[in-house]
C-alpha cells in the first residue's frame, strides 16, 4: 500500500513539475523554448544510467549471494533503464533538431554513448529470454551486465576524444544546461524534473520487481508440476527425465 | 512558442511512454497474480479417482 | 609464483591445443579468410568505384571486416569444445577458470592477428593505400586491436555457447561492446598512414591499451561463473 501511496506522489510531482517546465520557466536566451526539452531529457538520461548501475550492482550481488531477488531487482533495473534510454536518445534528438540542426551528432558523447547502452541493455534483455532455468539465466545475465557495464565509460571517453580531435566548429552540448551560472530558475526547474522523475522510476522499479517474482514463482510451480507429474507418469512406465533438461529454442 | 513540434513530440513521447509503461506494467502484474493463484491451484496433488493429467 | 606459472602453462596448452586442432581441421582459418576478403570486395561494389572515396574509408573496412572475422573465429573455436562436451571435461579439473579463459583467449588472438596480416596487404592492393611504409604501427594496432577482440570475443562466446540463438546472440552481444574498439582502431590506422598528422596516434594506442586491459580482467574474473553450471 506504500506502493500505492509512491505512486500518486510520482505523478502528481511529474505532472507539476513538467507544467512548471513547460509554461511558467522562461525560455532560454540562446536556445528559446527548444531549451524545455532539456527538462525531460535530462531526467531520462539520469535514471538510464542509475538503472544500469543498479542492474550491474545486482548482477555481482547475485554472483556472491546467490538470491534471485537480486536477479529481480537486476531486471526490473533493466527492463526500466531501456526505456529510459530510449527516452533519453528522443529527447536528445528532439533537442538537437532545432538547436543543432540535425537530429544526430556522431561526436557528441552523451548521444553516441546512450545510443550503445540501448543496444547493450537491449542486448541483455534478449539474451535472458533464451534461459529457462532461473539460476542459470541470473548467473549468465549477471556476467553479461558487469561486462557492459565496464564498457561504457570506455565508450563515452573515446567518443569525447573523437570530438576532441574533430577540427569542425563546435556544437553546443546538454551539457551546457548544467552550468553554474545558469539561472536559478532553471535550475529548479531542472532539478525538481529530476527529483519527481526519480520518484516514478523507484516506483517502476517496485513494481517491475514486484512481477519478477511471481514470475520465477510461477516458473518454480510450473517445474515442480511438471516434475511431479512426470514422476506419477514414471510410476506406471518409463524414468522421468532428468533434472536439468537442456534449454530450449 | 518556437519549435513546438518537437517540444511536443518530445514530452509526449517521453511521458506519455513512461505513463504507458505504468499502465502495461500494472497489467502485467495483475495478470500475473492470477497466474499464479492458478498454477498453486493446478500443483495440489489430484484425488484418489482423479486421473493423471499432463503438465 | 608457482601457481601462476601453473596457470600460464595450463593457458598455454590450451591454447596450443586449439591452435593445432584449428590447423588440422583448416575449419576456422580458410573459411573466416574467404569470408573476410569477401567482406572486402562487396565494401569495394558498395562504396566504389571513386579511389579517393575507397582510400578515405579502407582503414574502416579493414577493422569492420577484421571484426567480422573474430566473431567467426570465436565462435568456431568454442565450438569445438562442445563438440565432445569438453568444456564441462576442462571445467572439472582442478585448474584456474581463468586459465582456461586465457587459453582460449591466445588460441583466438593467434587467429585474429593472422587475419589481420592477410587482409592488409588485401586492402593495400584493393584500396590502394600504402602500408608498408607504416608497418610498425599497424602491427602495434593490429595487436592491440586483436588482443581487445579475442578478449571480448572469447567471452561472449563463452556465455552463448550452449544456446540455439547462439549465432545471432554472439554478434549482438558483442559488437556494441567493441564499439570503442573499432573508433580507436580505425583512428590509429588512419593517423599511422598518414605520417600521425594530428599526433594522436599514441592516445589512441592508449585507449587500445585501455580496453584491452579493462576487457581482459573482466573477462578473467567472470567467465569461471559461465563454467558452473
Amino acid at each position: 500500500m506504500g506502493t500505492r501511496a509512491l505512486g500518486i506522489v510520482a505523478l502528481i510531482a511529474v505532472a507539476a513539475a513538467s507544467a512548471n517546465a513547460l509554461f511558467v520557466v522562461p525560455p532560454d536566451a540562446v536556445q528559446g523554448d527548444a531549451q524545455r526539452i532539456m527538462y525531460v531529457h535530462v531526467p531520462s538520461a539520469w535514471l538510464a544510467y542509475l538503472s544500469f548501475g543498479v542492474t550491474a550492482l545486482a548482477g555481482i550481488g547475485y554472483l556472491w549471494k546467490r538470491d534471485l531477488r537480486l536477479d529481480g531487482i537486476a531486471v526490473a533495473g533493466a527492463e526500466v533503464g531501456v526505456m529510459f534510454t530510449a527516452f533519453a536518445i528522443w529527447g536528445g534528438m528532439m533537442w538537437g533538431r532545432p538547436v543543432w540542426g540535425v537530429f544526430w551528432q556522431w561526436e557528441d558523447p552523451r548521444l553516441t554513448t546512450t545510443a550503445l547502452l540501448l543496444a547493450l541493455y537491449l542486448g541483455y534483455l534478449l539474451f535472458r529470454r533464451l534461459t529457462d532455468d532461473p539460476h542459470r539465466r541470473a548467473a549468465r545475465a549477471a556476467v553479461v551486465g558487469i561486462v557492459a557495464a565496464v564498457d561504457i565509460p570506455i565508450v563515452h571517453f573515446s567518443v569525447e576524444w573523437w570530438r576532441g580531435l574533430h577540427q569542425g566548429p563546435t556544437f553546443g552540448s546538454p551539457d551546457k544546461l548544467l552550468h553554474p551560472t545558469a539561472p536559478g530558475l532553471f535550475v529548479l526547474a531542472l532539478v525538481s524534473m529530476v527529483v519527481a522523475f526519480t520518484i516514478a522510476w523507484t516506483w517502476l522499479m517496485i513494481r517491475r520487481y514486484q512481477l519478477a517474482r511471481i514470475e520465477w514463482q510461477i516458473e518454480e510451480h510450473g517445474r515442480l508440476g511438471r516434475l511431479s507429474a512426470a514422476r506419477r507418469a514414471g510410476r506406471a512406465s518409463a524414468p522421468p527425465p532428468a533434472d536439468g533438461a537442456p534449454e530450449r529454442a | 512558442m518556437h519549435d513546438l513540434g518537437f517540444i511536443i513530440a518530445g514530452y509526449g513521447v517521453i511521458l506519455g511512454g513512461v505513463t504507458l509503461y505504468a499502465a502495461l506494467l500494472l497489467r502485467r502484474l495483475a495478470a500475473a497474480r492470477r497466474a499464479s493463484l492458478q498454477v498453486r491451484r493446478d500443483a495440489e496433488p489430484p484425488g484418489p479417482l482423479a486421473p493423471d493429467r499432463e503438465a | 609464483m608457482s601457481a601462476l606459472r601453473a596457470d600460464a602453462a595450463v593457458a598455454l596448452q590450451i591454447a596450443r591445443k586449439d591452435a593445432l586442432s584449428e590447423l588440422r581441421g583448416r575449419q576456422i582459418a580458410g573459411s573466416t579468410l574467404f569470408f573476410a576478403t569477401l567482406v572486402l570486395l562487396l565494401f569495394g561494389f558498395a562504396l566504389g568505384p571513386d579511389p579517393r572515396r575507397l582510400a578515405d574509408a579502407a582503414p574502416g573496412l579493414l577493422w569492420l571486416a577484421i571484426v567480422f572475422g573474430s566473431l567467426l573465429i570465436v565462435a568456431r573455436l568454442h565450438q569445438l569444445e562442445t563438440e565432445d562436451g569438453a568444456l564441462e571435461e576442462l571445467a572439472r579439473y582442478p585448474i584456474e577458470r581463468h586459465a582456461i579463459y586465457l587459453g582460449k583467449l591466445l588460441a583466438g588472438l593467434a587467429a585474429v592477428i593472422v587475419l589481420g596480416g592477410v587482409l592488409l596487404p588485401v586492402v593495400a592492393v584493393l584500396y590502394a593505400i600504402p602500408v608498408v611504409a607504416a608497418w610498425p604501427a599497424l602491427a602495434a594496432t593490429l595487436l592491440l586491436g586483436a588482443i581487445g577482440l579475442a578478449a571480448v570475443g572469447t567471452f561472449y562466446a563463452g556465455v552463448t555457447v550452449r544456446m540455439q540463438a547462439r549465432e545471432v546472440m554472439l554478434p549482438l552481444l558483442m559488437l556494441p561492446v567493441v564499439a570503442p574498439l573499432l573508433l580507436a582502431a580505425v583512428k590509429a590506422t588512419t593517423a599511422a598512414l598518414g605520417g600521425n598528422p594530428l599526433g594522436d596516434l599514441a592516445a589512441w594506442l592508449q585507449l587500445l591499451v585501455v580496453f584491452d586491459a579493462v576487457m581482459i580482467a573482466a573477462g578473467a574474473a567472470t567467465y569461471g561463473h559461465l563454467l558452473e553450471e
